[in-house]
């Protein structure tokens, strides 16, 4: 379960701050628990979560289970239970198994990529001492700013007569990037990681802040240079954030759409670059079939909570 | 980061410093900036120049492509609509998340837990699998379309700020709030004169994160707002791009002007931002 | 924790279970004879073309100025991409505009499963009017519960333009160049870019929308079959002799380079990126002062004479949408933007042709002054639409991706595709 998952690694992440339980023998508390002003505080969340999440989230999850389409207000029309027929459908779809293929080929190149760039850049800002400001800003400048603006300029630079082609001459690949049916998804995965390495930076900054000093000065002491400090210290040391790093990017990924629906014209060359949530979009929205989108959303969603379970699993085992 | 409360636990004053590091970081901004600096450029040629040569703008400059959006597009229009939209957001999730972050970490109560799991379930979720109940539920339950507080709903909380917001919360020492129990304090007091000036850093960054979102969202203010006068900026240069650009003089200008006037303000902002946000050492809150 | 995710699982379900009872319980009063006969105040959305938002203007201000007490309030369909999807939605809303001047026919089975379209028979003189006014033309546009939920508007005949400049560059005559057969068309292409009079010969858009077959393949396909529709009595018809020849023609355009495989952003023709495109009517305003062009029929196989031709319509129709409260007004409305005088008007400002029967002789006078569009005009004569067919969207998407794979990447075989795709669509035509 991920939900587990994130709390024992926040748990991890900040320290044992809990304290040990109180005791108030008071029957309210059984009720309402030992702050019932706790229920207050939360309760516009809690609202909002019900009536803007759950609510939808159930509806779509009914909706995958029975034959539906949209109709105007007030029309009838009957809506027949049929059971995994929609994720019948949705399975046998080739385009449907193949964008699921895809988001797994973007998860590879994406996560580890991730992971080990925003390690090191952290890393290497930490120690900085000059020009971090700017340095830090020209990391973060590209998550802050929209996906449809970025996307623009990655458009210019990667289309057949754009400069990265020109850079590279007779190597410019044929057919170029965004058309090439075996590139377009690592670029879009390169992409992704450019976009969004100023967060998983920012998240690891914050980490190495908890490194102590003692155990590099041990390591020092030891003789290990950087590269061995880096490696035995400051990678277990991070290991906690490491892990919400990876849950966190598997998530983004899963739930890429924006990319291949403007970079590559809605998920080119011929389906290549295609995303489950793109084709959730096309299918319930463009062609009118809400109930097998819902079905693939919700496999999608489940995937997305097998994979991290299996991360917490390997990351956090000793 | 510039170690203000002379904490120790800063792994950079052991090495010395490095310049092969420095080129390395160096040459990762130019890779991370260039990108904006190429609109930039693109934004203000007459004619497309793809070549490398283009980079450099040696034909002279020119503000036409921005002539031809302000055009088309309400420019000053879309901004306010992207401000309300974006700022009833920030408001929501400030008062809101703060509130149910607090709850979350420092209160013990009845469905805590499963409040928490409904918050971390929400993160995994796909926002596309929920946005045709959301949208039949919005506008033709609710009757919000076409109003700001129907774009705004469905962001008005952001979950990872709640969940920034519980990190930091629960990142305090128990010995402070204990204290301030004993002295007779009262939740809501504990709340707003302790800790909430501890976590200031958290809430700069809820704010940074809870920005982007609504922000640069496309999808979800294009279904609900129909009328062009309620449009925020990234719908109307969506729009723009895909549909009117083509027929620009020079479309990859009009296009990329597009962008830079999308990323500006956000970019303008986060810098503005960033002072503060170095200053007020986000590590400090994780720290404890 | 186990314990309690459950429990937000539970909770979400639950939250579902009463959605659906929500949703399902919620009935109206929208149709019947109430709203038919109502008047007063109606929305309409008007196309983003410049052109046509010019002439959608000046129609509404005209019918406030007569019809001060049912105002007409217009605006530009909210479009993104494409505006099939806006239009669903604000169908399922329930805050779609009476009329959109501009339903694409591929959309309306759609629309009209959910039940969001005002069938026109319902009008008194719904049924008359239409046909009166199109004539046996209007049969295309029949619901296969043979009503009408669309007038039929206007169509844009679809026909190749070229670039006389870089025809003359290439050495080619550019007063008749020879693009009748597909053997002429590629060669006089391979001399196009041999030449370097034009980086590719002609550039339709490579992309997976599923409208964009309706801009390579279908104007040659309703040529080469001599005016069939990609669906017939609910087979597919492009597993076929006609087909695979047109198929074929693409792939050996795309495999010699003459066409890109990547989206050329902006307008190829304009640009000078491409020779030729395929292009209505509208294109001669649109490319007027810029490119020195010339007009052809789309090639067949083994050439053709223009006269025995048939092409693709791209037509855009006008829908009432149930949603309209008001429907009295928003048929006398509908009645005025398609009169004939306003039909001269658009006529005048697009150059898009109304679909009336009488199309060449009562704007005799302007085909006259406007010679340009004769072969347009001409061409509407024999049109060919999109099936109107259950799941009309889906086979168009169905249709499109494997076109991507075979013909413009080449990663599978051709006329295999064909036949894998024309199963796919029956089954999806079969459907309801």
């Amino acid at each position: 379960m991920p939900n587990a998952t994130v709390t024992s690694q926040v748990q991890d992440h900040t320290g044992p701050t809990r304290p040990p339980p109180k005791r108030r023998p008071r029957r309210l508390t059984t009720i309402f628990g030992r702050h019932p002003l706790g229920m207050a505080l939360a309760a516009p969340y809690a609202v909002f979560l019900a009536v803007v999440f759950a609510y939808p989230l159930g509806l779509a999850v009914w909706i995958s289970f029975h034959d539906y389409f949209f109709t105007a207000p007030g029309m009838k029309v009957a809506r027949p239970f049929v059971g995994l027929e929609n994720y019948r459908t949705a399975l046998a779809d080739p385009a449907v198994r193949r964008s699921f293929l895809n988001v797994i080929e973007f998860l590879v190149i994406n996560v580890p990529l991730t992971v080990i760039l925003a390690l090191v850049l952290a890393t290497a800002l930490n120690s900085a001492i000059r020009a971090r400001t700017f340095l830090r800003v020209a990391y973060y400048i590209p998550y802050v700013s929209a996906s449809v603006a970025v996307v623009a300029v990655w458009l210019f630079l990667f289309s057949n007569g754009g400069m990265i082609n020109q850079l590279l001459g007779p190597l410019a690949p044929d057919p170029s990037w965004l058309v090439n049916s075996h590139l377009a998804m690592p670029v879009i995965a390169v992409f992704v990681t450019w976009k969004q390495l100023g967060f998983f930076i920012l998240l690891y900054l914050a980490a190495l802040q908890n490194v102590s000093r003692e155990l590099y000065e041990a390591a020092s002491v030891d003789g290990a240079g950087k590269l061995r400090s880096f490696i035995s210290v400051t990678v277990p040391g991070v290991r906690s954030a490491t892990t919400l790093v990876v849950i966190l990017a598997t998530i983004t990924g899963a739930n890429l759409f924006t990319e291949p629906y403007l970079l590559t014209n809605g998920g080119g060359p011929n389906g290549a670059s295609a995303s489950p949530v793109l084709v959730m979009y096309q299918r319930g929205i463009e062609q009118g079939s809400p109930d097998v989108a819902s079905a693939i959303g919700v496999i999608l969603v489940l995937g997305v909570l097998v994979v991290s379970v299996v991360n917490r699993r390997l990351l956090e085992r000793d | 980061m510039p170690d203000k409360s002379g904490k120790p636990g800063k792994p950079g004053k052991l090495t010395t410093r490095n310049w092969s590091q420095m080129v390395a970081l160096a040459f990762g901004a130019f890779i991370f900036l260039f990108p904006f600096y190429y609109m930039l450029i693109g934004s203000l040629q007459k004619k497309p120049d793809t070549s490398i040569a283009g980079a450099i703008p040696v034909h002279g400059v020119t503000l036409d492509n921005y002539a031809q959006i302000n055009e088309r597009v309400d420019l000053v229009r879309s901004l306010v609509n992207s401000g309300i939209f974006t700022g009833g957001v920030i408001l929501f999730t400030v008062v809101f998340g703060v509130l149910a972050g607090y709850a979350l970490a420092r209160l013990h109560f009845r469905g805590q837990g499963v409040l928490f799991a409904l918050m971390l379930l929400v993160l995994t979720v796909p926002f596309q699998l929920l946005i045709i109940p959301l949208y039949v539920m919005i506008v033709r339950s609710y009757g919000l379309a076409d109003t700001y507080l129907g774009m705004i709903l469905p962001f008005a909380i952001n979950s990872t700020a709640v969940f920034v917001f519980r990190q930091f919360f629960l990142a305090l020492p128990e010995d402070l709030f204990a204290a301030a129990r004993i002295d007779g304090a009262s939740e809501l007091r504990i709340l707003w004169s302790i800790a909430l000036p501890l976590v200031r850093p958290a809430l700069v960054t809820a704010v940074l994160l809870t920005f982007i979102g609504p922000w640069n969202e496309f999808l979800w203010p294009f279904l609900v707002t129909k009328d062009a006068a309620l449009q925020p900026l990234a719908v109307s240069l969506a729009n723009y791009i895909s549909n009117i650009a083509g027929r620009a003089a020079n479309p990859y200008g009009a296009i990329l002007a597009g962008a830079v006037v999308l990323a500006a303000p956000a970019v303008a902002l986060f810098v503005a931002f960033q002072k503060h946000f170095t200053s007020s050492e986000l590590g400090s809150g994780v720290k404890g | 924790m186990k314990k309690k995710v459950c429990a937000a699982a539970v909770i979400t379900l639950a939250m579902g279970t009463t959605a659906a009872c929500g949703s399902s319980g919620d009935s109206g009063t929208s149709g019947g004879t109430s709203a038919q006969t109502a008047r007063g105040p109606v929305k309409v959305w008007l196309s983003n073309n410049k052109e046509e938002l010019t002439w959608g203007k000046a129609m509404v201000a005209a019918w406030n100025t007569a019809h001060p007490k049912e105002l007409v309030t217009a605006q530009e369909i909210p479009a993104g991409k494409s505006s099939e999807e806006v239009i669903g939605a604000a169908i399922t809303a329930g805050n779609a505009p009476c009329l959109v001047l501009n339903t694409a026919p591929a959309a309306v089975p759609g629309f009209q499963k959910q039940g969001g379209l005002v069938s026109l028979d319902s009008f008194p003189d719904g049924k008359a009017y239409v046909e009166a006014r199109s004539g046996t033309a209007a049969d295309q546009y029949k619901s296969p519960d043979g009503k009408l939920y669309q007038i039929p508007w206007k169509s844009n005949p679809v026909m190749i333009f070229y670039n006389k400049d870089m025809m003359t560059k290439a050495g080619v005559d550019p007063s008749a160049p020879p693009l009748a057969t597909y053997d002429q068309f590629m060669a006089t292409s391979k001399k196009l870019v041999a030449s370097g009079a034009a980086p590719f010969a002609i550039a339709p858009s490579p992309t997976s929308e599923f409208f964009q077959s309706w801009f390579d393949f279908y104007p040659l396909y309703a040529a080469q079959s001599d005016g069939k529709q990609l669906v017939e009595n609910g087979k597919a018809t492009f597993d076929s002799d006609a087909g695979k020849k047109v198929s074929n023609f693409w792939r050996t355009m795309y495999a010699a380079k003459l066409s890109p495989q990547e989206k050329i952003e902006g307008d190829s023709f304009a640009d000078k990126k491409a020779a030729m495109a395929v292009v209505g009517p509208w294109a001669i305003p649109v490319y007027k002062g810029k490119v020195n062009w010339g007009v052809a029929p789309v090639p067949t196989s083994a050439g053709m004479t223009a006269d025995k031709i048939h092409t693709f319509s791209d037509a855009k129709n006008i829908a009432m949408y149930s949603a309209c409260k008001n429907q009295g007004t928003a048929w006398d409305l509908l009645k005025f933007a398609t009169s004939k005088a306003q039909d001269g008007a658009l006529l005048n400002l697009t150059g898009q042709m109304p679909l009336r029967k009488d199309l060449t002789t009562v704007y005799a006078d302007y085909l006259v002054k406007n010679p340009a569009y004769k072969a347009f005009a001409d061409q509407a004569a024999r049109t060919v639409e999109v099936p109107n067919v259950a799941n009309s969207i889906a086979i168009w998407q169905a249709f499109r991706d494997s076109y991507s794979s075979s013909v413009i990447f080449g990663k599978t075989p051709v006329d295999a595709g064909l036949k894998t795709t024309a199963d796919k669509v029956n089954t999806l035509a079969g459907q309801s």
